[in-house]
This record gives structure tokens, C-alpha cells and sequence, in this order.
């Protein structure tokens, strides 16, 4: 009897130390104290044993039970402070469920990031209608009546209003730059502004084509501003949307409404101005015309070109989405295609 | 355009030494975009003159021979090959292994190696010359003859680009890039910027003065459309190849050449920029005029078209008719014909818009009108001539010049432009020495005169058609003869006024934002044109609807009056790939109303601000899709900050479901609609498995609040306590009767709002029936309430509803 309590205290010990949670230490009190238990299955046989014995032994099975108690609520204790109750096959790896996610455009996106970059250097943002008659399209942007660059610009004109005078022909806008006339016109210089939108142009697309696409041109027009200030603008815009410093040139270029002209060229990011295939191994990139406004634009918005100057430029947004993210081909911007869209967050 | 460097150095001495990458640079910083510049020689590495000793027969071909040639190395090469004129002592080309050859000059090029051909082992190839990219300089009368080039006098072995005299630099220039610089489209307008940038001198033409008595009959008709008009008759010809030198130059630059007389034009058209042309004298009845042509007069063109003329068409004719369209192409019957031996050349200046009409009025571009439309001075006539009659000199030394006239009514007028020296200065942030500015705009061609505060400018005749004639012109060519790169960086100073506060902007933004970030929508793009089976799914009819003139396709000629019809087009496209989906898209439409002035000088048509969104499900359960729909809408104005939308009954959509639908209003007034897309306008729109709710709303109506107009209340200091409820009603009972109902109960009680929880139709529900369960919240200002006060709060609501509707709570 006294080597069979022994032996239960030392086993009880060990079941009671091994007890991983709560539950199992539930378990193991019902095995050695509950009704059944060992521990009362011993009691039980207290009364069959000789009289003499009864009180000692009696004594001793109290005792280990008084023990185990102990042990049990010791344990149930460190358990409790210690242990989680989660069981252990609990996969953490899981992924995570998410809330739906939709997102922006691409071109808004980069279109925001310009906005942002621009409106911390003070800069308002205006848009104007997208169908426009050929006056504001044309005529007083320094394109005079039979120019090449209007026909270059192959434009949507609209059933019923493809022929008159420029005020009564209308299109779908072929640029943004009649923006520019339409704020100076209602506002007071100086000014600083920027004018995204989409423009129309009829021709046949291809990988590098579209009939509709995004422009984004802004515009300072103050008394004796230099070019070169303009320089150090793009260079501070790209900065901010590209988040690095980024190698900024500018070369003679030709657009009516600017004059002088520059094409702006960036360093090529891909291979740092190395060349690559991306830049046609020349390491520079061109991102976008600009210049001075053309003495009549400002005169069409009712400004003195020798007091007045300015910077002008206009950056192709669907080239720089496509440069930055590798996309080739300029039609899945207007494809609706969510297996692109999705992409972009 | 192609340029040869060679060529260009003929007109300015540009120094061997020179950076071919530098002088590639500096020509795209300062004047033009140089998009490659690449040795012609580059073509014909490991291709050598070699000379045939011997023609033997191949023992396994009949049609194939086994040249013994010398290829300039020590031992003899045995070279296989099917040329049909080989011949002991003819000099050919042979390609030596690791030259680039196309076959037949057909494919890509492919890399010659050793081989056998038919069991005899072949030393490369001995090549015809279209193998080489020659054919156009050695024309071959049949496909099997070999390229003969025994006349050069080349050893063999002799680098095939030696012997041909190839080692010439190609510029390939952006022709984008000087569509404003009529003086550019030759060499010598291209040496003339060369010379300026680098201070080299320019290489003047002698002009040529006629000393024969006779004067051609020349008569301008229309002098605004003509300027000038040189005709030169000269005896003493004949239709022959040019030199080698003269064909090989205009193959160059990308020309094909063709005889001596229309080489000679081509060339001086190449070198100087001017167009020129010589008809058959012998074909030219009594005198050459310049007119108008008659309305149905016939051409039959060089290239053999034939057209019929219209009144806006200026013609060069004789006594009998037309004989060649103005600036744009000569005639077939009366330009150089293989009997040619006396000519009249013409030298003259067409007016470039009348050009250009023309050269597209019979989609006819050559390579004279693009030239003429960038107006071109009537100066360079002189340029022109004095080159030609050198050429004809030159290869015909027994020529005559038997009639001269120089008709010329306009001269180009050159522009004078005065300069404030302190306005450059401001506008460049640089003064630019004044010596500095002399000598480069001395080579460009322009007289410059300085007084103490001004600079007086006469523009050379070339760039006075329109190129340079404000101040800020003479600025650019400054700054780009400067060199843009060496204006130091200025910054930009600013002056406050107040901040930039632009609440419709940000609106926007907030709106489509919201939808994509919050509300897990995907942006889409589409196109501002309709197709016509999507405008039939939206529209009740196309009144009211603009349309394109030449739209891109005949189906797609209705410009976007609402955002719907490209919608339903964004669902078909996506219904493939996705059972669920939720897209929107902000864009302009466009109404044919109003015609309203906003801004000076132009009425345009109504253009309104739309949002336009669907929620696509492949589901049965249109309740909780429409719901999901709604709940993003209704709560948009809390995230941007406008008045809340409320949603009615008024006007059911034409594309709407005839029970799913509501508009939705803003302080009153319709701004927009909500409801199922109809089965029939889903069908008509090809949307196939998908049920779609669809949401378009009028931004432009929307009202962002000034500021934010949150406002605080002060925490309930007793508990508000939830409360459910849930009763059986009639199933055609909505919601929102059963909320004013129940809301009746909340006056000046205890009350506080009723919100939906749920609603159930099915099994344990009586037919006509639905459960519907809602949340009361019931509290007091004063205690906390008791279990039984907010029972009878409920029981209360529950008695308003049951005389109401026959509910009955369950």
C-alpha cells in the first residue's frame, strides 16, 4: 500500500508538471482526484485494511492527496499566467484578410503626384472643357489659319460644327494649351498653374499610339522670368515624383506656342545615362516640350509680351506612367482592363 | 532627313579631328534633334574588291562555277558561285567570312562563313549588288548577275568602302525637329548652323551671271502664289548616268538616282534646299507660264497618275496645257524622256500654303512640295542656280545656254527687329558680350548693329518667311548659340497672396479617392466616344446627342452624354476574367445644349462633371448587391464633406430594372440615379452572365462645405441601450415607412433612433410575409434606464407598427 501511494505521488507529480493547458490539468485532477480517481480509489480501500493500520495509512493517502491538490492549483496557476490558449497547431501564416481593395488610374495616380508636387510650389490646378471651338484649339495659340502643326494635330471635329468661322467649329480639344488663354483670361497675373487633361488626336494607333491621351501642362507667367529658373522647376517636380534627383537637360526644339522652344530631356533612369535600350542607347530621355510662351498667346490672353514672360511645359503623362512602369503598350490605359488596372495601387 | 558629312564639308571646313559624338551633341542642344550618326562604311566590313583569275566549271552544279579569285591575301581563294556574267579579269565584290550580307536581298542580314557548297569548299561569297545594299548604284539587268566594279580602279583586296569611296559620316536628323527652318532641309543650311557654332568659315556660291542675249518667255500669272521664276534653256545634252560620286552622294542621303539631268536637280535640291525641275524643251510649245489651273484641266503626273486639276491649283504650262503641277511633281509627258538632249530648267518660288493644298488634294507629298511648305525665300533661287549651271558645266562641258529669264515680282523681304539690351539680359538672366553675339550672328547670315541700349537686327532672307520676326526670336537664337547649358541655374522667387484653396478640385479628388480606397472601386478610363449597341442599352434615343464628323469607327460616332453606354462596354470586357467587380469612372460628357459664352469668343455645347459606377456581381441576390451599392454612395458625402444624398422615387432611368431603381438627390434636386441595369438593356449592351447596379451622378452639382462642419455633442452621461426587434409584415412594406413610423415614437421621448438589422423572407415566414428585425437605441438624459422602461419603449414601437402595417412581433 505505502509503495502504491508513492508511486501515485510520483506519477500524479509528473502527469501534473505535464499538463500543457488548463484542460489537460482538468483532466489529470479528475484522474487521481476525482471520483474515480486513484487518489479515492485508494481512500476507498482504507476501510478494508487491519485498524490499526487505518489511522496511519488513512493519514498518509490524505496527505498525497493534499499534495496533488496543491500541485494541481500551482500549476492551473503558472498555466494560467504563462501559457496561451490557443492550441499550439494555431497557423500564423495565413495571409491576412484583406479589405477590398480598388485603386486609381495610373495616369491619375502620377497625375496626383504631379498635382502635389506642383501645388507645393504654389501652383492652382484648372481644367477646361474638353470640346473647344478651333479659335481657342488654334487661332489664338499663335496657329495661324492653314499651319502645318494644325493638320499634324489630325482632330475630332464634331458632326454639324466641322465648318464656319474658328468660333463656330468645334472639336474634341487636339491640346491642352487653350487652357492656358481660357485661365489667363479670367484671372490676374501673375500666374502659376498647372492644366492636365486627356486630348484627341485622329490617327491609327499602335503599341505607341492612341486617339485619346493625357497631357499635363503648366504654366508660370510672371514679369522676367528666365528660362533657366524654368529648369530648375522640372528638375524639382521630377525630384518629387520620381523621389531622386534626376539629370535634367534642355535643347532647341519647335512648337508654335512657345517661343524660344526646348525639348526637355531627362536622364534615362533605367540605366542611369549609360544607354540602353530604353533611351535608344543615348541615356537621355525625352520627357516633354516647353519654353517661353509664344508672345501671341500671351497677347490672345490680353498680356504685354515685353512686360510679361514665362515658362511653359507640356509633360506626356501616358509616357511617363509607360517609362516608369515598363507598361508597352499606350492603348491598355483606356483598355478597362482590370487585369491592368489592378496592378497599379 | 539624311545629311552627308562629306557633303557638308564641301560648304564648311569642319575639322577631321572633330568629336563625331560632340558635333552630334551640339547640333541637338542648339539647332536640331540628331538621331544617329553612323559610317557608311560600318555596312561593307569584311567586304573587299576581289579580282576573278579564272572560271572553272563546279563538278557537282551545272549552273553553279568555281571562281579562283584574289582577294588580296597570299593564297588564291576558290569561291563558289551562280553568277550569270562571271568572267576571267572582272573586279566583284566578295564577302569575305564575317560580313554582313542579305541573301538575294531579301530577309535580314545573315553572316557570311566558309562552307561548301555542293561539296566544294567556298572562300565567302562573291555578292550581287542588291546582297550588299547597292543595287540602287549598280542597277543589275538580271537576277543573276554579279556586281561589276572593274571600272574602280581597286586593287584587290581593297575594303569595298575604299574603293566606292564610302567612308562617309550619315546624320540621321529628326525631320520633326526643324519643320519651323525651311533653310535646314539641305547640307548647306546644316554646314551654315555648323559654321556658327563652332565659328568656321561658310563657303559662299559664286552667283552666276548669263551672258546670252535671248530671254526665255517666262510669264507669271499669278505672282502671290509665285515669286519667282527662273527659266533657263540649255542645248547640248543628253539623257546619261552622273558620276559615280554625284549618284553614290544622293543614294546616300536616301534618293534614288536616276539619269544626269535629274540628278543634277536632286542634288542641288539636296545640297541647298531648293527644289528644281527640267522638262524637255523640245516638248515646251513657245513659252513657260505660270497660272491658275483650269477647273477639269488633265495632268498626266511623272509618277503616271492622272488627275483632274481644280481652279486652286497653280500649274507651270506651255501654249498648249499644263506641264507640271507647281512645287509638287512634273508632268509625265514633258519632263526628261530617254530623247532629252535640250531642257528648261527651272528654278522658282511657289507659295508654301498652295503647296501643301495641292500636295494633298492628290495625297501626292514629294520630296520638292514638303520642301516648298515651309516657305522657302525666293532668295535661294540664286543659290540653286549657280550650283546647277556649275553642274551642267561640269558634266556636260559641250552644254549651251541658249535663253535666260529671271521673272522675279516679290523679293523676300527681310525682317528688322530691334532688341533692347537690357531685355535680353533680363530674359536670359545673362548678358551675352555684344562681340560674342556679332561674330555668330555674322555666319548665320545676319546684319547686326549695336547703339548703346540696342541691338537693330536684319534677318537674312532664309529665316524671313515667317521663322524669325518677333524679338523674342532673336532671344532663342542668342540663347542657343550660347549654349543653353551654359546658363547658370536661377530660382525661382514667388510673391504670396493667399493660399491656393481650390474646394472643386479637391472635391474631385476626394470623390474618386474615397471610391477607390475606401470603397475598394477600380478607376477605368474610356474613350469619349460611344458604341452605338451601348448608347441603345442607355439611351431612349440619340436627340440630344453630338457627334463625331469622322468618328474612328462607323459604330462609334456618338460622343459620351453619359458615362453608362462605355460602362456597360467596361462590364462586357471584364465579365470574362471576373465574377465580381466594382469600377467607376469621372469624366466630362457632353449634351447638345446651351451654347453659352464662358469664355470669350467661343459658345460651346452643355459639359457636365459626371461620376459613373457599377457594382458587378454574378449573383442571384440583387437586394444585397443594391444595398452594397447604396451604402457606398450614401455615405460618400461624409468623406467629402458635402450635404448627405437622399434617395426618391421620381423618374425611373430608361436603362433601369422597373423595381430596382431610385434617383438620388442633393438638397432637393435630382443629381443623379442608382438602379439594376434592366435584362433588356443588359442584352442589348452584350453583358451576358453578370447583374450590374449602376450609379451616375453630376458633380458638377455637388457642394463641397467651405470648411469642415463637424460639431460636438456631449457624451451621454446614461447609458443608451440597444434593443431589437423583430415582427412579421406585409413584404411590399419598406423600410423606410416602417423607420418614420417607429421614429414618430421618438419624439421628445425616450427613443433615440431606429436602425435596420435584418430582414428575412423564406421557410418559416407566411407567404406575402418578410421578418424584419430592428434596432431601437433608448435612453434618457436623467437615469439609467430600468429593463422594463426600455420594454416598454419597444413595446411601444412595436404597437405604432402593428396599427400601421398589421405587424406582428414575433
Amino acid at each position: 500500500m505505502k509503495e502504491k501511494l508513492e508511486a501515485l505521488l510520483r506519477e500524479g507529480t509528473a502527469k501534473i508538471e505535464a499538463a500543457a493547458s488548463e484542460a489537460e490539468l482538468q483532466e489529470v485532477k479528475v484522474l487521481l482526484l476525482g471520483k474515480q480517481g486513484s487518489v479515492t480509489e485508494l481512500l476507498k480501500e482504507i476501510p478494508k485494511l487491519d485498524v490499526a493500520l487505518r489511522p496511519e495509512m488513512g493519514k498518509a493517502v490524505n496527505n498525497v492527496k493534499n499534495l496533488l491538490s496543491e500541485q494541481i492549483e500551482g500549476r492551473r496557476e503558472t498555466l494560467k499566467l504563462k501559457a496561451s490558449e490557443i492550441a499550439p497547431d494555431f497557423d500564423f501564416t495565413l495571409p491576412g484578410t484583406t479589405p477590398k481593395i480598388g485603386g486609381l488610374h495610373p495616369i491619375t495616380q502620377m497625375c496626383y503626384d504631379l498635382n502635389d508636387a506642383f501645388r507645393s510650389m504654389g501652383f492652382e490646378v484648372f481644367s477646361g472643357p474638353e470640346i473647344t471651338s478651333e479659335y481657342y484649339a488654334f487661332d489664338n495659340l499663335n496657329f495661324p489659319p492653314n499651319h502645318p502643326a494644325r493638320e499634324s494635330m489630325d482632330t475630332y471635329w464634331l458632326e454639324g460644327h466641322d465648318s464656319g468661322e474658328a468660333n463656330e467649329k468645334l472639336c474634341l480639344r487636339p491640346h491642352l494649351t487653350g487652357d492656358s488663354v481660357r485661365y489667363m483670361q479670367t484671372h490676374k497675373p501673375p500666374y502659376r498653374f498647372v492644366y492636365p487633361g486627356r486630348v484627341y488626336r485622329n490617327e491609327t494607333t499602335d503599341a505607341r499610339h492612341e486617339r485619346a491621351f493625357f497631357q499635363y501642362e503648366a504654366l508660370i507667367v510672371d514679369k522676367d522670368f528666365t528660362y533657366t529658373a524654368g529648369k530648375v522647376m522640372i528638375k524639382s517636380i521630377l525630384q518629387k515624383v520620381f523621389g531622386k534627383d534626376v539629370p535634367v537637360r534642355m535643347r532647341a526644339g519647335f512648337f508654335p506656342f512657345v517661343e524660344p522652344g526646348f525639348e526637355i530631356d531627362m536622364g534615362c533612369l533605367v540605366c542611369g545615362g549609360k544607354g540602353c535600350s530604353v533611351c535608344k542607347h543615348v541615356g537621355w530621355i525625352e520627357i516633354m516640350p516647353g519654353g517661353t510662351p509664344h508672345p501671341n498667346v500671351l497677347r490672345a490672353a490680353g498680356l504685354d509680351p515685353d512686360e510679361y514672360t514665362g515658362f511653359y511645359v507640356n509633360i506626356g503623362l501616358d509616357r511617363l506612367v509607360m517609362m516608369r512602369y515598363g507598361v508597352d503598350d499606350v492603348r491598355l490605359f483606356h483598355s478597362t482592363d482590370l487585369r491592368f488596372l489592378k496592378q497599379f495601387r | 532627313m539624311k545629311l552627308s558629312l562629306n557633303w557638308i564639308k564641301d560648304y564648311v571646313k569642319i575639322p577631321d579631328d572633330m568629336d563625331l559624338t560632340r558635333l552630334a551633341y551640339d547640333l541637338t542642344m542648339s539647332t536640331v534633334e540628331v538621331e544617329g550618326a553612323e559610317n557608311l562604311a560600318d555596312q561593307f566590313k569584311n567586304i573587299v574588291v576581289g579580282e576573278i583569275l579564272e572560271v572553272l566549271p563546279h563538278p557537282n552544279a551545272d549552273k553553279l562555277r568555281v571562281c579562283k579569285v584574289n582577294v588580296g591575301t597570299e593564297d588564291i581563294k576558290d569561291i563558289v558561285c551562280g553568277g550569270s556574267n562571271l568572267e576571267a579579269g572582272m573586279k566583284v565584290v566578295v564577302a569575305c567570312p564575317g560580313a554582313m550580307v542579305r541573301w538575294h536581298g531579301e530577309g535580314d542580314p545573315v553572316e557570311i562563313k566558309n562552307a561548301k557548297l555542293r561539296g566544294v569548299q567556298s572562300f565567302g561569297m562573291i555578292c550581287a549588288a542588291v546582297e550588299v545594299g547597292l543595287a540602287d548604284l549598280f542597277p543589275a539587268s538580271d537576277d543573276h548577275e554579279i556586281m561589276d566594279v572593274t571600272a574602280f580602279d581597286a586593287k584587290a583586296g581593297t575594303p569595298l568602302a575604299d574603293a566606292l569611296d564610302l567612308n562617309d559620316i550619315i546624320l540621321e536628323i529628326d525631320n520633326k525637329s526643324m519643320t519651323n527652318r525651311p533653310d535646314l532641309w539641305g547640307h548647306y543650311g546644316i554646314a551654315r548652323e555648323l559654321a556658327a557654332l563652332y565659328d568656321l568659315p561658310l563657303v559662299e556660291f559664286d552667283p552666276f551671271v548669263p551672258n546670252v542675249s535671248e530671254v526665255y518667255d517666262v510669264r507669271i500669272e499669278d505672282t502671290e502664289r509665285c515669286q519667282r521664276y527662273i527659266g533657263a534653256k540649255i542645248e547640248g545634252l543628253g539623257v546619261k548616268p552622273s558620276p559615280f560620286l554625284m549618284q553614290s552622294r544622293i543614294w546616300r542621303v536616301g534618293m534614288r538616282p536616276i539619269n544626269a539631268l535629274v540628278d543634277i536637280t536632286n542634288y542641288v535640291m539636296l545640297a541647298v534646299g531648293q527644289p528644281t525641275h527640267v522638262f524637255d524643251s523640245d516638248h515646251i510649245i513657245d513659252h513657260i507660264s505660270v497660272r491658275r489651273a483650269g477647273e477639269g484641266e488633265k495632268l498626266q503626273l511623272l509618277n503616271d497618275k492622272d488627275i483632274s486639276l481644280v481652279s486652286d491649283d497653280l500649274v507651270i504650262a506651255d501654249a498648249e496645257g499644263a506641264v507640271a503641277l507647281a512645287g509638287v511633281m512634273g508632268g509625265a509627258k514633258d519632263s526628261v524622256l530617254p530623247t532629252t538632249d535640250s531642257v528648261i530648267l527651272e528654278i522658282a518660288n511657289f507659295e508654301s500654303r498652295g503647296v501643301r493644298r495641292t500636295a494633298q488634294r492628290y495625297d501626292n507629298r514629294t520630296e520638292a512640295s514638303s520642301r516648298y511648305e515651309k516657305a522657302i525665300d525666293a532668295e535661294r533661287c540664286d543659290q540653286a542656280l549657280s550650283l546647277a549651271m556649275k553642274l551642267f558645266a561640269e558634266l556636260y562641258p559641250d552644254m549651251k545656254l541658249v535663253a535666260f529669264n529671271d521673272v522675279y515680282p516679290h523679293k523676300t523681304k527681310r525682317a528688322e527687329i530691334d532688341v533692347e539690351l537690357d531685355w535680353l539680359e533680363r530674359r536670359l538672366g545673362k548678358r551675352i558680350p555684344e562681340e560674342v553675339i556679332s561674330k555668330k550672328f555674322g555666319i548665320m547670315g545676319y546684319d547686326v548693329s549695336f547703339t548703346e541700349d540696342m541691338m537693330h537686327i536684319v534677318v537674312p532672307t532664309w529665316r524671313s518667311t515667317g521663322d524669325v520676326s518677333e524679338k523674342c526670336d532673336i532671344m532663342e537664337e542668342v540663347a542657343r548659340m550660347y549654349g543653353y547649358e551654359n546658363f547658370e541655374a536661377t530660382t525661382i522667387t514667388t510673391s504670396f497672396d493667399s493660399a491656393i484653396n481650390q474646394l472643386d478640385y479637391d472635391l474631385t479628388r476626394k470623390v474618386k479617392e474615397y471610391l477607390a480606397f475606401r470603397s475598394g472601386m477600380q478607376e477605368i478610363f474610356t474613350y469619349p466616344w460611344m458604341s452605338d449597341e451601348c448608347v441603345s442599352a442607355i439611351m431612349p434615343s440619340t436627340d440630344g446627342i453630338l457627334a463625331l464628323a469622322t468618328p474612328p469607327s462607323p459604330t462609334e460616332k456618338y460622343v459620351k452624354c453619359s458615362l453608362l453606354p462605355n460602362i456597360c462596354r467596361a462590364i462586357v470586357k471584364n465579365e470574362r476574367n471576373f465574377d465580381e467587380f466594382d469600377i467607376y469612372e469621372e469624366s466630362l460628357v457632353f449634351i447638345d445644349k446651351n451654347y453659352t459664352e464662358k469664355y470669350k469668343g467661343e459658345a460651346l455645347p452643355t459639359q457636365e462633371r459626371h461620376l459613373g459606377c457599377a457594382f458587378v456581381a454574378k449573383t442571384e441576390d440583387i437586394q444585397s448587391l443594391y444595398r452594397h451599392a447604396k451604402g457606398i454612395i450614401a455615405a460618400m458625402p461624409s468623406y467629402t464633406h458635402m450635404e448627405g444624398f437622399t434617395f426618391t422615387r421620381d423618374e425611373k432611368p430608361f436603362w433601369a430594372d422597373d423595381v430596382v431603381w431610385q434617383n438620388i438627390c442633393l438638397n432637393g434636386k435630382r443629381i443623379g440615379d442608382i438602379a439594376l441595369l434592366s435584362k433588356k438593356s443588359a442584352l442589348t449592351a452584350g453583358i451576358k452572365v453578370v447583374s450590374a447596379v449602376l450609379v451616375e451622378l453630376n458633380i458638377d452639382e455637388f457642394v463641397p462645405f467651405r470648411s469642415r462642419t463637424n460639431k460636438f455633442t456631449h457624451l451621454a452621461e446614461y447609458p443608451i441601450n440597444d434593443y431589437d426587434i423583430s415582427f412579421l409584415v406585409d413584404s411590399m412594406v419598406k423600410f423606410e415607412e416602417i423607420y418614420t413610423a417607429a421614429m414618430e415614437k421618438a419624439k421628445g421621448g425616450l427613443l433615440r433612433g431606429v436602425s435596420f438589422v435584418d430582414e428575412y423572407k423564406g421557410k418559416q415566414v407566411p407567404a406575402g410575409k418578410k421578418s424584419v428585425t430592428i434596432r431601437l437605441a433608448v435612453g434618457s438624459d436623467e437615469k439609467t434606464l430600468t429593463s422594463q422602461e426600455i420594454e416598454e419603449v419597444a413595446n411601444g414601437v412595436m404597437k405604432k407598427l402593428q396599427k400601421t402595417f398589421g405587424a406582428e412581433r414575433r
